[in-house]
């Protein structure tokens, strides 16, 4: 049994009155010993899984089971319970709570889960000097290099044992020398109980890891060969979302560009009649359709391989 | 390898690796309280500012509350001070104090024939002005240039209405006064009322009315000559025992009627200042809910972690609360501070009991209570997800 298994996870949210959907179908297995590095441009949904496997977002379906206990579904008190006990997590930006100092900062963590105060401080002196900062306890975060907040907020991952320790960019706002202390103490986190993850765009972790896992938006096959479609009254040419290759051309008709909201009404974009052309955002830039088309009456398009769309488009521009 | 590789946590049932931890214990309060201190004495500067100026305003309000008490107690001094169980005045009028409707002292011995009355004095209210030029004014306790309203009273020395000193004794000479210990005089001094010298024998404590204006207490009948040129007359007559019959011509007050009627003149004066005291009450509240607003928002980024590691939504909003309560409690010390200095440079009277003292903290509480409601709710509603992406 994995320690962490991600399963046809797909989540979706609303931005901006319109639903994004940055994962989906997505799969991931972690054994223990194990150190995985999420690799992806900003915007590729690191974050987004990892905040799935925190317990903080609730994906759309598919399944996360941590130690074989499915979290997709739990409730808020068994969430809370989770996010406690079950997952630490390593913030960017490494969000300690400014006002502590790095001993409270992390004995706050064993004090919420119910441990006594002389407990929870031992607890937390004893996670400080793992991570060599036993001489920088009874400092405040703004007093501390970013390294070493870095290293606190580790020892605030640790704080209840989880089997599970997630990262987010834990590099980012490192220097060079600070990052080398950072990557070594995550290395070590992965042991014989424990997994760890690790969300970064920073190559010089990839080294350190036993898994590495690309995430990239899916981007369809270039095309090479010219397409004549021909579409029925409302036959939809493409959905918002998916991967294109094609720049579409109205020989005859009316094609429709809608965009699906949150609420699940529609908005028209455009209508495209004939001598134009949609469509050309998701092959140039590899993203996802941004709207569906679909034709409004009997239509005839024409798919060009972006090579080929660009070289009409030289030849338009030349002519006139 | 590995130093982390063991390091258990304490609390040995919650170290089920590879399973859902679920019992790690109940959370607890104590990590919010330890945060909400902390953050006190991080932003203590912001903290100390609110206090402050929540503190002057409840000093304010504090004052205003004196002020509208001193309105009632003072009537309830001066009506008990003359220690009457009935006040005859003449039919048609509201009240002695309100209304001078003189008439002749010698009806007061009508009343006392009446059945079940067992003493029955005149008494002549009116007002005067001390510190007048006639008269010793080195030897004066008021000097002339500190010329002052008095409310007078005159009084048969030893009869009803005669009031009880707090030190030296009643009236008994036509040139002797007793006076109230606000005007400031003291036993042995003189004062002028219109130009007329008189000896303080006597003083009273708290017996004014008018919003603070001091009673002097003389001779009927040097009340007479202060006011009408010595005839003999008065404007209620002070009654002990239960009279059985009517006296016609007369209407007898209550004393309950007769704090009505003093009362009177104030209404809109005590209403008007209850207004401001509870404007002032608002006006805390609202610095207290600034400044638990800003921050809940400046902490947004805190808040998320805190849900991000499994801080329950509830602790995080008692803990701004605690903070508004902090805060309100603070600035109630404060208020009953500068309450002091302030009240002692009023012209009008204050008067405040140890209750006004603690209700100040427990209203002040749930002033704060109320004021922090809605920014703990909107900290408490942060999406934990934020805590991702790297903004603070």
């Amino acid at each position: 049994m994995s320690l962490l298994e991600v399963r046809d996870l797909t989540v979706e949210y609303s931005s901006g009155g319109y639903k994004v959907r940055p994962l989906s179908g997505f799969h991931l297995q972690m054994e223990s010993r194990e150190l995985g590095v999420l690799l992806g441009a900003s915007g590729c949904g690191k974050s987004t899984l990892l905040s799935a496997i925190a317990g903080l977002l609730r994906p759309h379906s598919g399944s996360i089971r941590v130690g074989g206990t499915e979290v997709v579904g739990l409730g808020n008190r068994e969430l809370t319970r989770y996010r406690q006990t079950s997952v630490g997590v390593v913030f960017q930006a490494f969000n300690l709570i400014p006002s502590l100092s790095a001993r409270e900062n992390v004995e706050l963590i064993c004090r919420t889960a119910g441990q006594s105060r002389t407990t929870a401080r031992q607890r937390a002196e004893h996670l400080l000097e793992l991570v060599d900062l036993a001489d920088r306890m009874g400092h405040r975060p703004g007093a501390m290099s970013g390294g070493q907040q870095q290293r606190v907020a580790i020892a605030r991952a640790l704080a209840l044992d989880p089997p599970v320790i997630l990262a987010d960019e834990p590099t980012a706002h490192l220097d060079y020398i600070q990052v080398e202390g950072v990557l070594k103490t995550l290395r070590e986190l992965a042991d014989a109980e424990r997994t760890v993850l690790i969300a970064t765009h920073d190559e010089r972790l990839l080294p350190l890891a036993d898994r590495v896992v690309e995430l990239s938006p899916r981007v369809a096959p270039a095309a090479t060969a010219v397409e004549h479609q021909h579409l029925d009254d409302g036959e939809v040419l493409f959905e918002q979302g998916e991967p294109g290759s094609l720049v579409y051309s109205v020989e005859s008709g009316l094609i429709q560009l809608v965009r699906r909201r949150d609420d699940g009404s529609e908005e028209v974009l455009s209508e495209v009649t004939p001598g134009g052309y949609f469509g050309e955002l998701a092959p140039m830039f590899g993203l996802p359709r941004s709207a569906t088309a679909r034709a409004t009456g009997p239509s005839v398009v024409t798919g060009l391989p972006l090579t080929h769309f660009r070289s009409h488009m030289r030849k338009t521009a030349h002519g006139a | 390898m590995a130093k982390f590789a063991n390091v258990p946590v304490s609390t040995a049932d919650a170290l089920h690796k590879g399973g859902l931890r679920v019992s790690a214990g109940t959370s607890a309060i104590g990590p919010i309280w330890l945060a909400s201190i902390r953050d006190l004495q991080w932003r203590w500067r912001r903290f100390l500012l609110a206090a402050l100026a929540t503190g002057l305003v409840l000093g304010l309000a504090l004052m205003m509350s004196g002020v509208a008490n001193s309105f009632s107690v003072e009537i309830h001094n001066t009506v008990s001070v003359l220690d009457a169980r009935w006040w005859f005045v003449p039919a048609g009028s509201p009240g002695p104090f309100t209304v001078a409707a003189p008439f002749p002292a010698s009806a007061a011995a009508a009343v006392r024939q009446v059945p079940g009355v067992t003493a029955a004095d005149p008494i002549l209210v009116s007002r005067a002005l001390t510190g007048g030029a006639v008269g010793s004014s080195s030897a004066s306790g008021v000097p002339p240039s500190s010329e002052r309203d008095v409310n007078v009273i005159g009084v048969v020395p030893g009869g009803v209405g005669s009031p009880r000193v707090v030190e030296g004794r009643p009236v008994r000479q036509p040139d002797s006064a007793v006076v109230d210990e606000g005007l400031g005089v003291k036993v042995g001094q003189e004062i002028v009322l219109n130009g007329t010298r008189f000896d303080v024998v006597g003083l009273v404590s708290g017996v004014t009315y008018f919003a603070g204006v001091p009673v002097v207490f003389v001779p009927l009948g040097a009340a007479d000559h202060l006011t009408v040129d010595g005839e003999p007359l008065a404007t209620a007559v002070l009654v002990r025992g239960t009279p059985v019959d009517p006296v016609a011509g007369f209407t007898a007050l209550t004393d309950a009627q007769v704090r009505s009627d003093l009362g009177r003149p104030t209404t809109q004066a005590a209403k008007t200042i209850q207004l401001i005291e509870f404007l002032l009450w608002l006006v805390a509240a609202g610095i207290i809910g600034a400044i638990i607003y800003l921050s809940a928002l400046e902490r947004r980024a805190d808040f998320a972690v805190l849900k991000a590691v499994g801080t329950p939504s509830s602790h995080l909003f008692v803990g701004l609360v605690i903070q508004a309560v902090l805060i309100a409690l603070g600035a109630a010390i404060i208020g009953a501070l500068v309450e002091i200095p302030m009240s002692g440079s009023s012209q009008m009277a204050v008067r405040l009991s140890a209750s006004d003292y603690v209700a100040v903290p427990v209203v002040a509480v749930i002033v704060g209570v109320l004021a922090s409601i809605l920014p703990a709710r909107r900290a408490a509603r942060v999406d934990p997800a934020i805590a991702f992406g790297g903004g603070k």
